[in-house]
C-alpha cells in the first residue's frame, strides 16, 4: 500500500506530537489517523483517554481518504504533507422541543431566557428549559422578528417586530414576570421584518417590507414622540388601539429598491441590511450614509456578522450560503459557497464564540451546522424539524435553537470539542 | 564612219538579184539574223519605215529594183553574207530612208503617179511595170510556187520573195515569241547583292573627305537651333505618351473565382483499373473454382460481378486475342455518351445548420430553475392565481370555495376566505396604491380588501369604496353593484357584482378603476367592462363574434384584446373600432398574456444593480403591448408580434398537453405556460426595442412538480412582480413557487 509521508501539529498542547515526519497509509482515513494520534499520545503519557480527532491539511477538513483529498486539492503527494488535527467537534446534543401554537417567526436567546416571535400574533419567553414564562401578546399581526435590548436582573427590555409595520418595545418585569409596552415604534409603511439592537444596547434598527431601514432609540422615555398623522385618519381609534407610546424613528435610511430582509449591527456605526434587491448594503449609523454595496443575484433572506472573523454570511433565496468580506474593495466579493442545502437558506448564525463555524435554517427542514473549513459538506445536519426552518441562534453557551413552521422550537448543545464537556 | 564605208562596200559586191536573194537564204546564221528580222519587219509593217537601219535601207531599196529589173546587186549578198555585224548599222531611226525620200507619207499619194517617190539623187522612182491583169494575178498565184511568200514593198512597188527565215520569224512573232531562235529569256539570274556576306566588298571605296570634315552649314544650322533652344524659342517635343491604350477585358475578374465552364465540368468516369483477375497469371484465389464458374455461367450478365472468367495462360505469348474488346469498347463509349454532363444542383445543408443558433439557457440565466415553495392548503384543485403588485401576497382562488391569501416567502397562508362557490377566476388590482381584489364567484364578481400590507393603503382603499355616492337617477346596468354586508364586510368583501350568468373571468386594466368580466354565455353580454369608482357596467360589444375566451386590457393603451376560440380580436376603446384581428392557427385558444416591459413605470422598479448584473436587463424596454402570447388547448403556444403580423410570429409546441394558462414576466424577458401535462415551461422572450429585431425566444426550462389530479396538471401560471419567480398552481390543490 502506498505510503505518505505527514508531519502532525496542533495548537492544542494537551495533544501535541512530536514533531517528526511519519510515513502513513495513503489510502487512511480520519478514524485511522485518529487511531494513530491517539497510539502516540498513549505511548507518551499512560494516563491518555481516548479522543477523536479531525484533520485539516491546508485549512480543509479531511472528509474522504488522504490520498483522494490530496488529489482533489491538488497537493503534491511526494512531499511531507503537513496535518493539522483538532479534536473533534462533538454532535450537537438534543436538549429541548418547545412547542409553540403556530409558526416560529424568529428566535433570540439569552444565558437564561429565550424569546421567539411567532406568527400567532404573540412572542414568548422561554427558559432555557423550555417551560414558557411569558406570551407577550399586543401585535395585531404576525410578530416577524425579537430581540432583547438589555437584561439585569429585574427587569428586561425586548423588542419585537411584527407585520402590522409597528416595533413595540417591552419592558418585562422579571419578578413580577409581568410585560408593558412601552413604546410603539411607528414610522414602517410595511411588515417590520428584522430588527437588531446594537452593542450599546441604546439603539436598534429595523429593516421592513418598505424598502425603509430605520434606526430607533432603544431607551425608554416618558414622552410621546410626535407623529403627523394622516388628516383623514381617525385619530381617536388609533389611540386605543397602540399599546404604548409612540416613538418615531431617529434615522430613515432609504437605499433598497425592494423589501428588506435582514438587519443587524455589525459593529457600534454600521449596519448591514441583506434585501431583496439582491443586494447587501453597509451603512454608517452616524451619518446615514451608505458605506458600501454588496451585489449578489439572488434574494437574500437572512445575514449574519462575525466579529471573529469579519464575515458576513448570507442565506438567499437558493441552496447556497454564501461568506462576504464586507471590506473587500476589489471584485471578488463572495469569498466561498457552502453548499448541501436543498432549499432557501431562511436564516444563518455565526458563532458567536468559534471563528469558523455557522449554522444555517432552510427551507428543506434541516438545520446545518458549518465549518467554514469544510465548505464540501457540513459538520453536522440537524434534521429534526418537520417542516420549513424560519429561524436559527447560537448563543454565547453552545446552545443552538432552530425554529419553523412545525411549530416547534429544539434546542441543542453544543459542546465545542469533547474535552469543553468534561471542563 | 564605217557606214560610207560598207556602204561602198556592198555598192561593191552587189551583183545579181539570185544571189541577192541565195545570199539571204544562205544567210540563216546568227550574225545576220538580227538585220534580216529588220528587214523583214520594215516590209511588213509601214509604220515602221523609218526604222530600218541605214545600212539595211540601201540594200533592200536596191533589192527589188533589182530583182524587177533582174539587175541582180550581187555585192548585196556578198556584204550580208560576209560583213561582220555593225552594231551602229541601224543605230538610229531618226535617219530617213535613202531608197525613197518621201518621208513617212501615205503612199496613196503616189497612186496616180507613174513614180512613188524620189531617191537621194532626187530622180524619181518609177513603179513597177504593173500590166498584169487578173488572168496574169491568176496564173501567177497557179503557177508561182512561191506566190504566197512573195509581198510587195510599198516603198519601192517591188515584189518581195520572203526566205524561210522571215517565213519563220514571221511565225514566231505571230505566236508571241522572240525573234531570235536562240534567244534565252530564261537565263540564270546572277544576283550581286546577295544576303551573303562575301569577304570582299563589293565597292571598297575609301571613305568621303566630307564625312570627317564637319560642315559649315550644318554647324550654322545647329548654332541657330542652340540659340534658339537657350531664347526659349524651341520648346522641347513633350514626351509622347506612351502608355499603351488597350482595354483589359479580364480585369476584374477574380483569378481565384471559379468560372462558369470549369464550374460545370463534370470528369468522365474513370474506367476500373485492372486487378488481379485481369492478369494472365492470376493468383490461385482469382479464379473460378467450377461451382462459382456455373454460378457464374447461370448468372444474368448485369449480376455479375466480373464480365469476364478470369483464366491463367502459361506466359503472355499464350494468351489470345481478348473476344470482347469490341463490346467493351462499345459499353465504354456508351457510358461516355449516357454520362449526365450537368452538376444536379442540390445544396447540401447540414441539418443542424437549419436550426437557428439559440443562446445557451445558461446565458439567459435569471429564471425560475426549481421548485423552493409549496402552498399547501387548498383542499380541492386551485384554479387562479393573482400576485399583489409589492409581491408580498399570493392570492389564490380554488374549487373548494375559497380564496387564500399567502404570504409568499413563507408559505404562510394569511387568510382564508370562504365565497361559496368556485373561484374561477381572481385579480389583484394592478395599482399599488389600491389594495383590492376581484373574485370571480359563479354569478358575481367579489372585490374583495384582504387588508393585508400597508395598513395606510389598504384603509384608503376602503375609504375610496366608501366614499361612492351613487348618481342621482338610476341607470340601467346589465349587472347589479352590491354593498357588501356587515359580515360579509367583516370578512373583507367591499363589493359584489351580481352578473346574469355565471363567471369566466376577472380582469383589471392597469390603472386600477375599470375591471372587465367574461360571462358564459354566446350572447353579446358576454364581455362586460366596470367602472369600480362610479360602480357603472357597461357592455361593449352590440354582436357576439363567437365564444369569447379570454379578455385583457393593453397595459397603457387603450386597447382591449378578446379572444374567441381561434381568434384574437385588438378593439380601441376610445374609437370604438376594431383595430386588428389575430389568427391564433389553433383550434381552441385558452388564455393569453400581453408583454407588458415599460408598465407602471418599467425599468425604474428593476434593481439597477440588477440591470448591471444581467445584462440582458440593460436594453430600454420596447414599448409594450406590441406582443401578445396564446395558449390553446391544443398544445400549442403562439406568440405574436403585432408589428409583424397578424400570424404568429412564433407556434411553440413544447407541452404534451392543453395549455392551460400563460404568463409574462412584467421586468424580466420571461414567460411561462402551464399546461394539462403538469409542467409549467420557462421560456426566455427578449423582445428588442430595435424594431428590425424580431423577439428571441428560447425555452429555458421545464419546471415539474404537480401531480396529475383527474387528467389536470397546473391550471394557473403567475409570475412574481419584481423577481424571476414563477407561481403555478395545480389540480392537485397546491400552489407552487418555482426559483
Amino acid at each position: 500500500m502506498a505510503q505518505l509521508t505527514a508531519r502532525f501539529r496542533t495548537e492544542n498542547p494537551r495533544y501535541a506530537v512530536e514533531d517528526v515526519p511519519f510515513s502513513v497509509p495513503a489510502a487512511s482515513e480520519t478514524a485511522d489517523l485518529s487511531h494513530l494520534i491517539n497510539k502516540l499520545l498513549a505511548a507518551r503519557g499512560a494516563d491518555h483517554k481516548y479522543v477523536e480527532f479531525d484533520f485539516l491539511i491546508q485549512g480543509q477538513f479531511l472528509r474522504v481518504p488522504l490520498v483522494t483529498h490530496m488529489e482533489m486539492e491538488n497537493i503534491s503527494t511526494e512531499e511531507v504533507v503537513e496535518i493539522e488535527y483538532v479534536e473533534k467537534y462533538m454532535a450537537p446534543q438534543p436538549e429541548e422541543c418547545i412547542f409553540h401554537d403556530d409558526w416560529i417567526s424568529s428566535v433570540q436567546a439569552t444565558e437564561e431566557w429565550i424569546l421567539t416571535g411567532c406568527y400567532d400574533q404573540t412572542a414568548r419567553i422561554w427558559s432555557l428549559e423550555g417551560k414558557s414564562i411569558m406570551t407577550i401578546a399586543g401585535h395585531t399581526e404576525v410578530v416577524k422578528d425579537v430581540a432583547w435590548v438589555k437584561q439585569d436582573s429585574l427587569s428586561c427590555l425586548l423588542i419585537s417586530a411584527s407585520m402590522d409595520q409597528t416595533i413595540l418595545l417591552w419592558e418585562w418585569n422579571v419578578e413580577k414576570n409581568k410585560v408593558k409596552a412601552l413604546h410603539c415604534c411607528r414610522g414602517h409603511a410595511g411588515s417590520v421584518d428584522s430588527v437588531a439592537v446594537d452593542c450599546t444596547r441604546t439603539k436598534f434598527c429595523s429593516g421592513s417590507w418598505d424598502k425603509m431601514l430605520k434606526i430607533w432609540s432603544a431607551v425608554p422615555t416618558d414622552e410621546e414622540d410626535e407623529m403627523e398623522e394622516a388628516a383623514n385618519r381617525p385619530r381617536k381609534k388609533q389611540k386605543t388601539e397602540q399599546l404604548g407610546l409612540t416613538r418615531t424613528p431617529l434615522a430613515t435610511l432609504s437605499g433598497h429598491t425592494e423589501a428588506i430582509s435582514s438587519v443587524l449591527w455589525s459593529d457600534a456605526e454600521e449596519i448591514c441590511s441583506a434585501s431583496w434587491d439582491h443586494t447587501i448594503k453597509l451603512w454608517d449609523a452616524e451619518t446615514g450614509g451608505l458605506k458600501s454595496t454588496l451585489t449578489g443575484n439572488k434574494v437574500f433572506n437572512s445575514v449574519s456578522y462575525s466579529p471573529l472573523c469579519r464575515r458576513l454570511a448570507s442565506g438567499s433565496t437558493d441552496r447556497h450560503i454564501r461568506l462576504w468580506d464586507p471590506r473587500s474593495k476589489d471584485g471578488s466579493l463572495v469569498l466561498l459557497s457552502l453548499t448541501s442545502h436543498t432549499g432557501w437558506v431562511t436564516s444563518v448564525k455565526w458563532s458567536p464564540t468559534h471563528e469558523h463555524q455557522l449554522i444555517s435554517g432552510s427551507l428543506d427542514n434541516i438545520v446545518k451546522l458549518w465549518d467554514t473549513r469544510s465548505c464540501k459538506a457540513p459538520l453536522y445536519d440537524l434534521a429534526a424539524h418537520e417542516d420549513k426552518v424560519l429561524c436559527v441562534d447560537w448563543t454565547e453557551a453552545g446552545l443552538l435553537l432552530s425554529g419553523g413552521a412545525d411549530n416547534k422550537l429544539y434546542c441543542y448543545r453544543y459542546p465545542a470539542t469533547a474535552s469543553d464537556v468534561g471542563a | 564612219m564605217e557606214q560610207p564605208l560598207e556602204l561602198e562596200s556592198d555598192d561593191d559586191l552587189t551583183d545579181s538579184e539570185e544571189s541577192v536573194y541565195s545570199g539571204l537564204e544562205d544567210s540563216g546564221s546568227d550574225s545576220t539574223n538580227s538585220s534580216a528580222a529588220e528587214e523583214e519587219e520594215e516590209e511588213e509593217d509601214e509604220g515602221e519605215q523609218e526604222e530600218p537601219s541605214n545600212g539595211a535601207a540601201p540594200k533592200v531599196k536596191g533589192a527589188p529594183r533589182k530583182s524587177k529589173a533582174l539587175g541582180a546587186d550581187p555585192p548585196l549578198k556578198d556584204s550580208e553574207g560576209l560583213s561582220v555585224p555593225d552594231e551602229y548599222e541601224e543605230d538610229s531611226s531618226d535617219e530617213e530612208d535613202i531608197r525613197n525620200t518621201v518621208g513617212n507619207i501615205p503612199m496613196e499619194w503616189y497612186q496616180d503617179f507613174p513614180h512613188i517617190g524620189y531617191d537621194l539623187e532626187g530622180k524619181r522612182i518609177y513603179k513597177p511595170i504593173r500590166n498584169k491583169d487578173e488572168l496574169d494575178k491568176f496564173l501567177e498565184k497557179m503557177e508561182n510556187p512561191d506566190y504566197w511568200r512573195t509581198v510587195q514593198d510599198k516603198m519601192t512597188g517591188a515584189d518581195i520573195k520572203l526566205t524561210d527565215e522571215q517565213v519563220d520569224l514571221v511565225h514566231r512573232l505571230q505566236k508571241g515569241q522572240f525573234g531570235d531562235v536562240h534567244f534565252n529569256p530564261y537565263e540564270p539570274a546572277i544576283d550581286f547583292f546577295t544576303h551573303e556576306v562575301m569577304i570582299h566588298p563589293v565597292t571598297n571605296r575609301p571613305a568621303d573627305k566630307r564625312s570627317f570634315i564637319p560642315s559649315l552649314i550644318e554647324k550654322e544650322k545647329v548654332s541657330k537651333l542652340v540659340h534658339a533652344i537657350k531664347m526659349g524659342w524651341i520648346k522641347p517635343r513633350k514626351p509622347k505618351e506612351d502608355t499603351p491604350t488597350y482595354y483589359d477585358l479580364w480585369a476584374h475578374e477574380d483569378p481565384n473565382s471559379i468560372l462558369g465552364r470549369h464550374k460545370m465540368h463534370v470528369p468522365a468516369p474513370k474506367m476500373k483499373l485492372p486487378g488481379h483477375e485481369e492478369s494472365y497469371n492470376p493468383p490461385p484465389e482469382y479464379l473460378l473454382s467450377e461451382e462459382e464458374k456455373l454460378a457464374w455461367e447461370q448468372q444474368e450478365p448485369a449480376e455479375r460481378r466480373l464480365n469476364f472468367v478470369p483464366q491463367q495462360y502459361r506466359c503472355l505469348r499464350a494468351v489470345p486475342g481478348y473476344p470482347r474488346f469490341i463490346h467493351e469498347r462499345f459499353e465504354r463509349c456508351l457510358d461516355l455518351y449516357l454520362c449526365p454532363r450537368q452538376r444536379k444542383m442540390r445544396v447540401n445543408v447540414d441539418p443542424e445548420d437549419l436550426i437557428p443558433k439559440l443562446p445557451k439557457p445558461r446565458d439567459l440565466q435569471p429564471f425560475p430553475t426549481t421548485q423552493a415553495l409549496v402552498y399547501r392548503g387548498h383542499s380541492s384543485l386551485v384554479r387562479c392565481l393573482s400576485v399583489s403588485p409589492s409581491g408580498q401576497w399570493l392570492a389564490s382562488g380554488s374549487d373548494d370555495g375559497t380564496v387564500r391569501f399567502w404570504e409568499v416567502c413563507t408559505a404562510r397562508c394569511m387568510k382564508t376566505l370562504p365565497v361559496g362557490g368556485v373561484v374561477k377566476s381572481i385579480a389583484w388590482n394592478p395599482n399599488p396604491t389600491i389594495c383590492l381584489v376581484a373574485v370571480c364567484v359563479e354569478q358575481s364578481v367579489l372585490l374583495v380588501n384582504p387588508c393585508l400590507g400597508d395598513k395606510l393603503l389598504y384603509g384608503a382603499t376602503d375609504q375610496v369604496l366608501e366614499s361612492y355616492v351613487p348618481p342621482e337617477e338610476e341607470r340601467v346596468q346589465p349587472v347589479q353593484w352590491v354593498t357588501a354586508t356587515s359580515e360579509e364586510h367583516s370578512r373583507g368583501i367591499r363589493l359584489t357584482v351580481q352578473h346574469s350568468k355565471a363567471l369566466k373571468q376577472v380582469t383589471w386594466h392597469g390603472k386600477g378603476d375599470y375591471f372587465a368580466t367574461v360571462v358564459a354565455d354566446n350572447s353579446n353580454m358576454q364581455v362586460l367592462i366596470h367602472q369600480t369608482s362610479k360602480r357603472w357596467s357597461q357592455n361593449p360589444f352590440r354582436k357576439s363574434k363567437g365564444l369569447v375566451q379570454c379578455v385583457l386590457f393593453h397595459p397603457i393603451r387603450p386597447y382591449f384584446f378578446v379572444a374567441t376560440q381561434r381568434y384574437v380580436r385588438v378593439y380601441n376603446l376610445l374609437k370604438q373600432e376594431l383595430t386588428k384581428k389575430l389568427m391564433a392557427n389553433c383550434k381552441w385558444v385558452s388564455s393569453m398574456a400581453i408583454h407588458p416591459a415599460g408598465t407602471d413605470g418599467g425599468a425604474g422598479t428593476v434593481p439597477k444593480v440588477m440591470c448591471g448584473v444581467h445584462p440582458v436587463m440593460d436594453v430600454p424596454f420596447p414599448p409594450p403591448g406590441d406582443n401578445v402570447i396564446c395558449g390553446s388547448y391544443d398544445s400549442k403556444l403562439a406568440w405574436f408580434d403585432l408589428d409583424l403580423s397578424t400570424r404568429p410570429y412564433q407556434l411553440l409546441r413544447h407541452h404534451r398537453k392543453a395549455l392551460r394558462s400563460v404568463a409574462f414576466h412584467k421586468h424580466y424577458p420571461l414567460f411561462a405556460s402551464g399546461s394539462d401535462d403538469g409542467t409549467v415551461i420557462v421560456c426566455h422572450g427578449m423582445v428588442y426595442n430595435d424594431l428590425l429585431q424580431n423577439p428571441l425566444l428560447v425555452p429555458v426550462k421545464v419546471l415539474k412538480g404537480h401531480t396529475l389530479t383527474m387528467d389536470l396538471g397546473v391550471l394557473d401560471v403567475v409570475f412574481h412582480p419584481t423577481q424571476p419567480w414563477v407561481f403555478s398552481s395545480g389540480a392537485d390543490g397546491t400552489v407552487r413557487l418555482y426559483t
